[in-house]
């Protein structure tokens, strides 16, 4: 009897031991991350060649996948050997997943850039494409500030320029929605000059007892409001300085402080709609078509909706600088594709990118609702549409199109999202919410 | 060896016979379950983005967390869903079953399955239900404006003071049948005649409840905390559908904080200290609410 329990005890202890001891001693194989290789230094080829043989490219993406398809189609019928296979993921999936993904040994040979692409490129995951850039001539076919975005802050050891880990499919932008009866109700007649003609206008608004700005604060529309007056304000090249995560580089500054200052006056002057801090940005976005709101602050993604639905009774303009002949700035991205480091098939992933810049693409991405990166070779929009056309070609002319400020690092986007929240509840000092930030900011690019 | 009794080998063998039934079950647990924990508690140890080398930074992440104001104020955030996820559903649950409990009517079962039903409704549908009916034109403001209370009316979910209450009550909606359902079985164990005795003794249904009714649903009390308690402090579905930790971090829970950091933010090792300071809290009050619901007998 005795003995029979000793045994099991012993037994339970030993299973318990083992347990305990077997990750204990594998712990070189257990170290986190340490099971993954990180690539050699895989090249680009700098020719433009692209091999006999049947070639089958995985391109993994998780925006517009109409668009996809019809570029997909389009590049398959003038490539015959090469086959590109679409699997798509919802954005919010895609972004979770990137890196354990990207850093599989069955990455896809193409994925869309998002957050987190930086940290890929950085440890050598994704292809630098800058000998293509020179061979195919993206330079010409692409306005340089969206080739900017995608060089993650480095250098290229291949070329000793300016690095590059994507190629934009279309372009995107941040700016203000109006309803054109709704502003002529009160006393509006055209889009405003300058940020202090623009306040004027939000305090008519409210003077017509209409809701000035529909901010959808829910989720990220609030911060595309905070980024299009920051953008006003803050020197551009700071801006970029501190997205980018350069040395020193800091959120806390005057400039920052007074568009802060701006987004809790608006608030305390009534020109949100109510429950701004409650509301999807889709859901704002559907309350103005219905016309809840005189002003909208949203991106160029919301124009195919709203000119569906409202026809020439919306227009648009990006946020005004303080003065009639600031540049144009605001807040903007790319569709854009990268491509693995351990592809395969880096010509034919070339040839696909290359495609993407030339004028037939460029019409799939016009008729889909974004902006081609080369905006000469496709038919002039009309509507709402011709306006952020318009917009955009000032803020590119003006090298004025930042990435969105969560870039600046991964937590980014939440402390974004709840630190405008209390802005626009007025919970939360200027200094605080910024240094919020900064604190985020260090944590990530260290000391 | 040769001169051990068989009597006694054979005993042992009958008793080892014993482990070897469990084993499958136990080895599936370890795997499954222990072997994972054990990896977590690991990985806690660690400053890992997911991706590169981790660095070892021993129980610098368990600092932090004591540290981070907003780690500590989704700890709050937790224990004030527990009033929500586990008192009021109990209060509820006692109360029904006090109520239903002696007296047969028809459509009871009706009854019961009306109540029963949020818990077969997956969690993330009920959180995109009550965003729909929290919303700005959503049925609940619908309901305020009907009788005239325009001015208490908002987007529930966007309100700094409003927003953990009304997630709360979610967790009170979807709990309050469990909890019922619970106790209601719990009174058809008790013998007939102890009512009988309680009425010839001229207790009238108050009396009945408290002297009867309650003390036999002891253990029911106890398990209904235990799983409301732990529903609430692991709580994460609901807040993530609905209001995502917002506004500012007002509805901020621990396990919407464990999946941000590990998934969104590439804090893993953090994520994982998180999860562990998470299950120790757990366990604890788990073990606390057994302790007291057995010192009670």
């Amino acid at each position: 009897m005795d003995s029979t329990h000793r045994v099991g005890r012993r037994l339970a202890a030993t299973l318990c031991a083992v347990a305990l001891v077997l990750p204990l001693a594998a712990c070189d194989a257990l170290t986190p991350g340490s099971a993954t290789v990180v690539p050699g230094p895989t090249g680009v080829p700098s020719s433009t060649a692209v091999p006999n043989g049947d070639v089958t490219l995985r391109l993994q993406f998780a925006d517009a996948p109409l668009m996809v398809d019809a570029l997909i189609a389009a590049f398959e019928k003038g490539h015959p050997d090469i086959a590109v296979e679409p699997q798509y993921k919802t954005f919010s999936d895609y972004v979770q997943n990137l890196k354990l993904t990207m850093t599989s040994d069955t990455a896809p040979d193409i994925a869309q850039y998002a957050v987190g692409m930086t940290d890929l490129a950085a440890d050598g995951h994704i292809l630098d494409l800058a000998p293509y850039r020179e061979a195919y001539g993206w330079d010409k076919a692409i306005p340089p500030v969206s080739l900017d975005q995608l060089t993650a802050g480095q250098t290229s050891a291949a070329t000793g320029g300016r690095a590059l880990f994507g190629v934009p499919a279309g372009l995107s932008m941040t700016g203000i929605y109006y309803n054109k009866e709704l502003a002529e109700k009160a006393g509006i007649d055209a889009p405003p000059k300058t940020l202090a003609e623009f306040e004027k206008q939000l305090a008519a608004a409210k003077e017509a007892d209409l809701t000035p700005l529909g901010v959808g604060a829910l989720d990220s529309g609030g911060l595309h409001l905070w980024a299009a007056l920051l953008n006003q304000l803050m020197p551009t090249d700071e801006y970029w300085d501190w997205v980018n995560g350069k040395k020193g580089a800091t959120i806390e500054n005057p400039a920052a402080v007074e568009a802060t200052e701006l987004v809790i006056d608006w608030g305390r002057e009534g020109y949100y709609n109510e429950s701004a801090n409650g509301t999807a940005q889709v859901d704002s976005t559907a309350q103005f078509t219905k016309g809840d709101s005189v002003f909208l602050i949203n991106g160029n993604w919301a124009a195919g909706q709203l000119a569906t639905v409202m026809g020439d009774n919306v227009g648009f303009f990006p946020m005004p600088g303080e003065q009639p002949g600031s540049p144009t700035v605001a807040s903007g991205f790319s569709v854009s594709y990268a491509v693995s480091a351990k592809t395969e098939h880096p010509e034919a992933a070339g040839a696909f990118l290359d495609f993407l810049t030339t004028p037939e693409a460029g019409q799939i991405i016009s008729d889909n609702g974004f902006m081609p990166p080369n905006p000469d070779a496709v038919k002039k929009p009309t509507g709402v549409l011709a306006d952020i056309a318009e917009g955009h070609e000032r803020a590119v002319a003006d090298d004025g199109i930042t990435t969105f400020p969560d870039f600046a690092a991964p937590a980014m986007l939440d402390r974004l999202r709840s630190g405008v929240q209390k802005l626009i509840a007025d919970r939360v000092k200027p200094a605080d919410y910024l240094d919020s930030l900064q604190d985020e900011w260090e944590d990530h690019h260290g000391e | 060896m040769g001169s051990r009794p068989p009597v006694r080998s054979r005993e042992a063998r009958r008793r080892w016979r014993g482990y070897v039934y469990v084993l499958p079950a136990f080895a599936f647990y370890v795997a499954f379950a222990v072997l994972p924990a054990l990896h977590t508690a690991y990985l806690s140890l660690f400053e890992w983005d997911g991706v590169t080398l981790g660095e070892w930074v021993g129980l610098g992440n368990y600092a932090e967390i004591l540290q981070d104001p907003i780690l500590r104020r989704s700890v709050f955030n937790a224990l004030v869903l527990v009033v929500f996820f586990a008192l009021v559903p109990i209060v509820l649950g006692l109360l029904s079953a006090g109520l239903l409990a002696r007296y047969r009517r028809p459509g009871m079962g009706a009854y019961r399955f009306l109540f029963m039903l949020p818990q077969v409704v997956p969690l993330v549908a009920v959180g995109v239900t009550w965003r729909w009916l929290y919303g700005d034109d959503g049925v609940v403001n619908q309901a305020l404006r009907a009788v005239g209370l325009d001015s208490v009316a908002r987007a529930w979910l966007g309100d700094f003071d409003f927003a953990l209450i009304a997630v709360g009550l979610v967790g009170t909606w979807v709990l309050s049948g469990l909890c019922m359902m619970l106790f209601l079985s719990g009174v058809q164990k008790v013998d007939p005649s102890l009512y009988e005795a309680a009425r010839i003794d001229g207790a009238g249904p108050v009396r009945e409840f408290v002297s009867v009714t309650l003390p036999h649903l002891r253990g029911e009390l106890a398990v209904a905390m235990t799983v409301t308690t732990v529903a609430a402090l692991a709580s994460f579905d609901i807040v993530y559908v609905t209001t995502n930790g917002g506004p500012g971090e007002q509805t901020t829970v621990p396990g919407l904080l464990v999946y941000r950091l590990a998934f969104s933010e590439g804090k893993v090792g953090l994520a994982a200290a998180l999860a562990v300071v998470l299950s120790v809290l757990i366990l604890g009050i788990v073990y606390l609410i057994n302790r007291l619901s057995r010192d009670r007998t």
